[in-house]
C-alpha cells in the first residue's frame, strides 16, 4: 500500500484545480435570502419556530445550543438543500469548468456541503448544468485538503481560504461579492468573470 | 480467509453488495488510485475535522476485493463501513451517541441509563442484543435469522428506544444527551453506513470493544464473544414481530 501520509504531498499536480460550488458556481445566498421556504408541519415544527429558524438562517446564524443535533440543525440542513437543488449556476462559471475539461485538467469540486445527504442532489445539479468534474470532496477545511492533496489552486469564496490560501502557497482565486469590501489584507485574487481565472492559472 | 473476516461476511448478508466507506489517514491521488485500481468508483470522499482522518464511499467494488477491504479492516489499516439493504435486513442497529458538542467520548450518566434500560427492554421482548462501545457511546446490534422489512424494523427501533429514553424524561433528566440514531433508516437508507465490528474509533483510535453486564472485554475476548453471538444468540423475526405488536398494544 502507498503510504502518501503526512502534510508534505508525494507529488504536486501542476493542472488541477478545486473549485466551490456555493456562491462560487452559483448563486446561494441569493436563492437562500429570495427564494421561498414552505412550512411543513412534517418536520415537527410550530409555524413560528420555523419562521424565527428562516430568519436565524438566512442572518448566517445559528441557535444557541452545546448539543450536536437538534431541531434548529435539521431545519438548517432542509432549507440549505432546497436552496442547493434550487440555486442558478453562474454561466461563466460552467463555460469556464467546460474549458477545463476540454484543456485536460483534472477537476475538483470542493465544497462543505455535508456530502452524506447531499451527494445525490448535488451530482444531479452538476449534471443538469453540464458541469464536468473528476471527484466529489467535502471539506471544512480547504486549505488542509488543497494541501495535503498537492492541489495548488483553489477557486472558493471563503474569507478564510482568501486569507490563508497564500500561507501555505495555495493559490485562491475568489468572484467579489459585495461582502467581500471587508476583507483584510491578502494575497488571493479577486476576479469579476471567470475568463480572469482562466488566464491566471496558465501564468 | 482470515476466519473474522469470515465471521464479519457471516455476520449479515443484507448489506448492500458493492459499496463501502473507507475511514482512514491516507489520502492523495495515489493512495486514491490504490484504493480503486482492483475496481469500484469513487462516489464521494471527505476531509474531515478530526486531524486528518479521510472517508471514501467506494461503489461497484467486486466481491473478492471487497474481502481485500475487510481483510484490511480486522488488520486495523483502515475501517470498513457498510450499508443496509434497500428493502430488507438481517441485522439492524441502535447507534447512541452522546449528543453534546464538547467532551462527548465520556459515557455520561443519561447514556448509562438508556443503555441500561434498552437492553432490560430488549431481553424482556425475547431479544438478545450486542452492544459493542463506539466513541461517542454504543452500537446496539440485533441479528436475525432471516431478512426482515425495513419498515418494520425502523418501527421496532423507534418504539424501543422511546422506552429506553422514558426514565430520562421522568426523571426530569435531559433526554436530548442522547442521541439515537436507527439503521436502517428507512429515510436515509442510501446515505448512511455504520462501522463492522473489529474498528478502531476515528477520534480515540480504541478498538470497539464488546460491552457486557460486566464490562468491555479486551480484544481477543470480544472477537470470541463476537463469534459467540453469531452461533447463539440470532434472534427469530417470529419474536420481533411479536414484540413488535406488543409495542404497538402498549402505545
Amino acid at each position: 500500500m502507498p503510504n502518501p501520509v503526512g502534510l508534505i504531498p508525494a507529488n504536486t499536480y501542476p493542472r488541477i484545480i478545486a473549485v466551490d460550488l456555493d456562491d462560487t458556481l452559483n448563486n446561494f445566498t441569493e436563492t437562500l435570502q429570495h427564494g421561498e421556504f414552505p412550512y411543513s408541519p412534517a418536520d415537527s415544527l410550530s409555524r413560528e419556530t420555523f419562521e424565527h429558524y428562516l430568519q436565524l438562517i438566512r442572518n448566517g446564524e445559528s441557535e444557541p445550543s452545546d448539543l450536536m443535533s437538534t431541531g434548529f440543525n435539521y431545519c438548517h440542513f432542509k432549507i440549505h438543500l432546497r436552496c442547493w437543488q434550487e440555486a442558478r449556476a453562474r454561466p461563466n462559471g460552467v463555460e469556464f469548468m467546460q474549458w477545463l475539461r476540454r484543456n485536460q485538467w483534472r477537476i475538483v469540486i470542493c465544497t462543505r456541503r455535508d456530502m452524506r445527504r447531499a451527494h445525490d442532489s448535488t451530482r444531479v445539479w452538476l449534471q443538469k448544468n453540464d458541469i464536468p468534474f473528476d471527484y466529489l470532496f467535502m471539506a471544512a477545511n480547504k486549505i488542509a485538503f488543497c494541501r495535503a492533496w498537492g492541489i495548488k489552486h483553489l477557486v472558493d469564496d471563503s474569507f478564510f481560504n482568501i486569507i490563508h490560501g497564500k500561507e501555505h502557497d495555495i493559490n485562491v482565486y475568489y468572484p467579489i461579492l459585495p461582502l467581500h469590501h471587508s476583507l483584510p489584507s491578502h494575497n488571493a485574487r479577486g476576479f469579476q468573470t471567470f475568463d480572469e481565472v482562466q488566464r491566471w492559472i496558465q501564468e | 480467509m482470515d476466519p473474522r473476516v469470515t465471521l464479519l461476511k457471516e455476520f449479515s448478508s443484507g448489506f448492500i453488495e458493492g459499496k463501502a466507506k473507507i475511514e482512514t489517514d491516507q489520502f492523495g491521488f495515489e493512495f486514491l488510485e490504490w484504493l480503486l485500481s482492483a475496481g469500484g468508483a469513487l462516489e464521494y470522499g471527505e476531509l474531515t475535522d478530526t486531524r486528518l482522518l479521510h472517508k471514501y464511499k467506494i461503489v461497484d467494488i467486486p466481491e473478492h476485493r471487497m474481502d481485500d477491504l475487510m481483510q484490511l479492516h480486522v488488520m486495523k489499516q483502515f475501517n470498513v463501513c457498510r450499508y443496509f439493504g434497500v428493502e430488507k435486513n438481517d441485522v439492524f442497529c441502535f447507534n447512541m451517541d452522546n449528543n453534546h458538542k464538547t467532551d462527548n467520548t465520556a459515557i455520561i450518566p443519561e447514556m448509562s441509563s438508556a443503555l441500561d434500560t434498552l437492553r432490560t427492554c430488549l431481553l424482556g421482548l425475547g431479544c438478545e442484543p450486542l452492544i459493542i462501545a463506539s466513541g461517542r457511546g454504543y452500537h446496539v446490534w440485533m441479528r436475525l435469522d432471516e431478512p426482515m422489512d425495513n419498515t418494520l424494523l425502523y418501527e421496532f427501533m423507534i418504539a424501543t428506544a422511546a422506552r429506553a429514553l422514558l426514565p430520562l424524561l421522568v426523571g426530569g433528566a435531559d433526554h436530548r444527551a442522547v442521541k439515537f440514531s436507527f439503521y436502517p433508516d428507512i429515510n436515509v437508507i442510501d446515505a448512511v453506513s455504520l462501522r463492522l465490528f473489529g474498528s478502531q474509533h476515528v477520534k480515540n483510535n480504541s478498538f470497539s470493544h464488546v460491552f457486557t453486564p460486566s464490562g468491555l472485554l479486551d480484544e481477543g475476548d470480544s472477537w470470541k464473544y463476537f463469534e459467540h453471538f453469531i452461533r447463539n444468540k440470532t434472534t427469530p423475526t417470529a419474536t420481533i414481530k411479536a414484540a413488535l405488536e406488543e409495542l404497538r398494544k402498549a402505545t
